[in-house]
């Protein structure tokens, strides 16, 4: 199999961006290409990401790609999560008929739609959306609800992570909701949503982009002095039903096991240096991370309490303060493996760790978590 | 050429509001004119015994189709629960008045749980494992909301 | 890079205006089902799943995570892909690189639309929405000469340009047009899997209403309900699932232009007749698959064609003909399903489009007509060898293009 790196990122994220997408990624990709002392002639294939009904318009393509430079290319669109846009990007590098490959994800959630009224049009439209009592913020309270209930953990845990997920993204330039003080207290007295969802346990809405360019060994190897290798990649998609066990999430888990099966980890806690995830609300993240075999299911008191996810642990979990310092949708994955880029080629400024060599990047759609998707990046070739 | 620049749109308001027409299918339209009969429909999997409420057609676990039906509930446990302190209506976030209860209910002879409101009943005495029965609208309507919510047993 | 073969295709049992029997995850299990049913393979045998749809056309965002089990993608890694008109093609392909990859053996593409349960033309208005907006509000003429495209008979309006053009750039007659239409409509009266399946006359098409000149009623396309799967594999796994009759996918191309907005607010780049992105893309797929004389060597076309005169314009442009050729292939009856180069020999889009599965069908047909499993009385009579299936789709910016062969490229 082809050797495939990551050689460059670009990202946006703001509360209103104040420019139309087509201006927002025209001006990334403009400034990008040039950062990477490329042309788009020098691109095989462009892999967009983003949805119609983030974008409120049917093919949400069609004027992205004259922006991004795929004007008389091969091109595509993933219309899902950033991480699997870049899977599928890699995927086609590996098939041998491309060298190089643009992945661009956007959404503006936070100036031209409602990302809460987005989510309920995934609902089943001959049950759910009838009966009007599904929305992605009672789901993520039910699953709060039945993580907390299987493990014995309390609410206080859940503004702990928040806490410091938000002060994670103070210190990110590319992240607009951090606060540097914020504490646990603060993140408690947040407007009460569903029980024990508060408003300060939530995604920020976001305008976004995040831009990489994915190309093959000689060619990455041409491209930058320190490319960034894909190790492994999975994804998993469970059943839209109420019937699974939302305490746990076994698409995580078996992603992530397909992902260190590919890329030769059978320690994931010891091998990898940092992980990034799309915990859109803060509960998320302990499952996520139990998931990926970093914790003990159920331990994210202790790992509250003891630190054992922060940014000088030896395990950090999103030091870019995740999805809670701003999450545009479609980019809000593929901005996951952007940040682990910048920390693995040491450009990750305020919110570097040290020493990193390996790390996961996680993205995920749907209710309850439903679609998960990892990507194991490494500096080392092997 | 400063009143060029005035005319600039900067923004537009387009309402993503279009109707569309949903077929219900078979599963849910029995399951609709069991309601206005005051019943329960499931479907079960002939495999792995899955009893689905709302029904549907396909076990995906199984690769069965699920063609038994069966009648659950009314009566069932609380399973999971939230209360709502706001609503969401078209995407925006509103408070409201006095909280609204919202459970997963596993009813009698069902294995997967049911999303639906509880009412009649303080917040804070909302628990797992509270027995709770359904409320039909009367006379009924021949939709969804012909189950109306769920009360507290006793 | 590995081989790549189409082992198995499910169609759902009918294509139709309106499945009322059915809800859409239903719908799409019928297809699915009937790709194992043709194959013989249960999901178990399944490693990933690629999936597609226009998905503002049934007002549902992200169909997959309702459709997971009913699609037998439970517990599975899926892609959704999403590219207007021409999905079905990149769903397909998408399969087509997980596999050349060598990351997954077995990969399921399936694509649907259930166009009864929204409002097409609606969601084709929201394509172009916020430019009509703006439009409105710098106080232009929606309906006026620049408004025309979509405000005046939805797609029909727009195509209408690329028509004229054609027949401009062709020096083809609207007759041929009608010859074009009725030699289709014909063929569908064969193929089980489509959807307007009347006998129709030259004449019966040229008694239908203008839409805008010079397209009529009858060039235009149905909205249909359908789904449709493919099934694709690698060499190792065809030997071991299959009896070695498949077709191999020996090329792909796609291409994007820009869109082709009918002159909307910056003005009109791109002749919509032009259709560049269709000679990167196939001249890419010819060379993947070997083929130095595509006239000579392709053996039959389905071409996506929602209007009768495309079917005549992507003959040229896909290199198939000279440019100016189409029209007399037509008259000498080389595109008829005996002759020399059978073109839609399914009906085409023409007569059948569930749009997220009519991308699909192409390569699909080509797929069923390779290894003779034709369901109906539309098999080609003589063999074929090498297939060419294109989409299309976008605002007239996207082309696929997929070359079936009834062997493995050589390496």
């Amino acid at each position: 199999m082809r050797k495939v790196a990551i050689v460059g990122q670009k990202q946006i994220n703001a509360a209103d961006v104040g420019k139309s997408r087509e201006r927002m990624l025209f001006e990334l990709c403009r400034d990008f290409y040039k950062e990477m002392g490329i042309t788009r002639h020098d691109i095989d294939t462009f892999v967009l990401c983003s949805n119609d009904f983030y974008s409120g318009h049917t093919i949400s393509n069609v004027f992205e790609d004259c922006p991004v430079g795929a004007y008389m290319k091969d091109e595509t669109k993933v219309e899902a999560d950033g991480v699997m846009a870049a899977t599928y990007a890699f995927i086609r590098i590996l098939s041998g008929l491309y060298d190089t490959a643009v992945v661009v994800a956007s959404s503006q959630g936070g100036s031209v739609m409602r990302p809460y009224l987005q989510m309920d049009y995934s609902l089943n439209p001959t049950y759910d959306r009838q009966v009007d009592l599904l929305n992605e913020v009672n789901a993520a309270a039910l699953q709060a609800r039945a993580y907390m209930d299987e493990f014995g953990v309390s609410e206080e845990v859940l503004d702990k992570i928040a806490a410091r997920n938000l002060r994670n993204a103070a210190r990110n330039p590319y992240a607009f909701n951090g606060k540097t003080d914020v504490t646990p207290a603060d993140v408690a007295n947040s407007d009460v949503l569903y029980e024990p969802i508060k408003a300060m346990h939530c995604y920020p809405f976001t305008d976004g982009a995040c831009v990489l360019l994915l190309a093959a060994e000689d060619r990455a190897k041409e491209l930058t002095d320190a490319p960034v290798w894909i190790k492994g990649v999975g994804d998993l998609l469970e059943t839209y039903y109420p019937e699974r066990d939302v305490s746990r999430s076994k698409s995580v888990k078996s992603s992530a096991e397909r992902a260190y099966k590919m890329a030769g980890i059978s320690d994931p806690a010891s091998e990898l240096d940092l992980v990034e995830v799309s915990a859109k609300f803060s509960y998320q993240e302990p499952i996520i991370c139990e998931a990926l075999g970093l914790f003990p299911e159920g331990s994210a008191g202790d790992v509250a309490d003891r630190g054992l996810a922060d940014m000088d642990s030896a395990m950090p979990v999103s030091p870019s303060g995740g999805a809670l310092g701003a999450y545009a949708f479609c980019a809000g994955g593929l901005v996951r493996i952007a940040e682990c880029y910048r920390q693995l080629t040491g450009g990750a400024g305020d919110t570097q760790v040290a020493d990193a060599h390996t790390a996961l990047a996680h993205g995920q759609d749907g209710l309850f978590l439903q679609h998960n998707a990892v990507m194991v990046v490494s500096t080392e070739e092997g | 050429m400063a009143d060029k620049l005035e005319r600039v749109v900067v923004e537009a308001q387009v309402p993503l509001d279009y109707t569309y027409n949903y077929r219900v299918g078979p599963y849910i339209e029995r399951y609709i004119k069991g309601l206005g009969d005051k019943k329960i429909l499931a479907t079960k999997c002939p495999q792995c015994s899955k009893v689905a409420v709302p029904p549907r057609k396909e076990c995906g676990v199984c690769n069965k189709i699920m063609d038994e039906w069966v009648e659950v509930g009314p009566e069932g446990v609380v399973d999971n629960y939230t209360v709502g302190h706001v609503k969401i209506e078209k995407g925006l976030v509103e408070n409201l008045e006095s909280p609204a209860l919202l459970a997963m209910i596993t009813l009698d002879g069902a294995t997967v749980p049911l999303l639906a409101e509880v009412k009649g009943m303080a917040p804070t005495d909302l628990k797992k494992g509270l027995r709770v029965k359904a409320v039909f609208t009367d006379p009924a309507e021949d939709s969804l909301a012909d189950l109306s919510h769920f009360e507290q047993v006793g | 890079m590995r081989n790549v073969a189409i082992i198995g295709v499910g169609y759902t049992p009918v294509f139709v205006s309106k499945r009322k029997d059915v809800n859409i995850v239903e719908m799409m299990s019928e297809s699915v089902d009937a790709a194992f049913r043709n194959t013989g393979l249960t999901p178990d045998d399944i490693d990933a799943v690629t999936f597609g749809n226009m998905q503002t056309f049934e007002g549902l965002n992200l169909p997959h995570l309702w459709a997971s089990e009913h699609i037998r993608a439970l517990d599975k890694p899926v892609l959704r892909v999403s590219t207007g008109g021409t999905v079905g093609m990149s769903v397909l392909q998408a399969a087509y690189y997980y596999v050349a990859s060598g990351v997954y053996d077995v990969v399921m593409a399936t694509s649907w639309e259930k166009q009864s349960e929204g409002d097409s033309q609606v969601g084709l208005a929201g394509i172009v929405l916020p430019e009509a907006i703006a439009m409105v509000q710098h106080g232009m003429d929606l309906f006026g000469i620049k408004g025309l495209g979509f405000g005046g008979g939805g797609s029909t309006g727009a195509a209408s340009y690329q028509a004229m053009s054609y027949l401009h750039h062709s020096g083809a007659s609207p007759e041929h047009i009608d010859k074009m239409a009725a030699l289709e409509r014909s063929n569908a009266v064969l193929n089980p899997y489509a959807h307007l399946r009347k006998k129709t006359t030259v004449e019966d098409i040229q008694a239908t209403q203008m839409v805008a000149y010079p397209l009529r009623f009858g060039h235009t396309c149905p909205t249909t309900d359908g789904a449709t799967t493919c099934i694709v594999a690698s060499e190792d796994m065809v030997k071991k699932l299959t009896d070695g009759n498949v077709a191999w996918i020996t090329g792909v191309g796609y291409a994007a232009s820009d869109p082709c907005t009918a002159n909307f607010l910056e003005g009109q780049i791109t002749d919509p007749a032009e259709q560049m992105p269709a000679k990167i893309a196939v001249e890419k797929a010819y060379k993947q698959a070997g083929i130095k004389d595509p006239c000579k060597e392709i053996d039959m076309c389905e071409l996506y064609n929602g209007f009768a005169h495309q079917s005549l314009m992507w003959l040229e442009k896909l290199g198939v003909c000279k440019e100016g050729e189409a029209h007399q292939m037509l008259d000498a009856g080389a595109l008829e399903i005996d002759g020399e180069m059978p073109t839609n020999a399914s009906g085409g889009v023409f007569s059948t489009n569930a749009i997220g599965s009519s991308a699909m069908n192409r390569p699909a047909e080509c797929a069923l007509q390779i290894m003779r499993k034709i369901e109906g009385e539309h098999q080609i009579p003589k063999k074929i060898r090498k297939a060419l299936s294109h989409g299309w789709g976008g605002l007239f910016q996207y082309v696929a293009v997929m070359i079936l062969a009834d062997e493995p490229a050589k390496s």
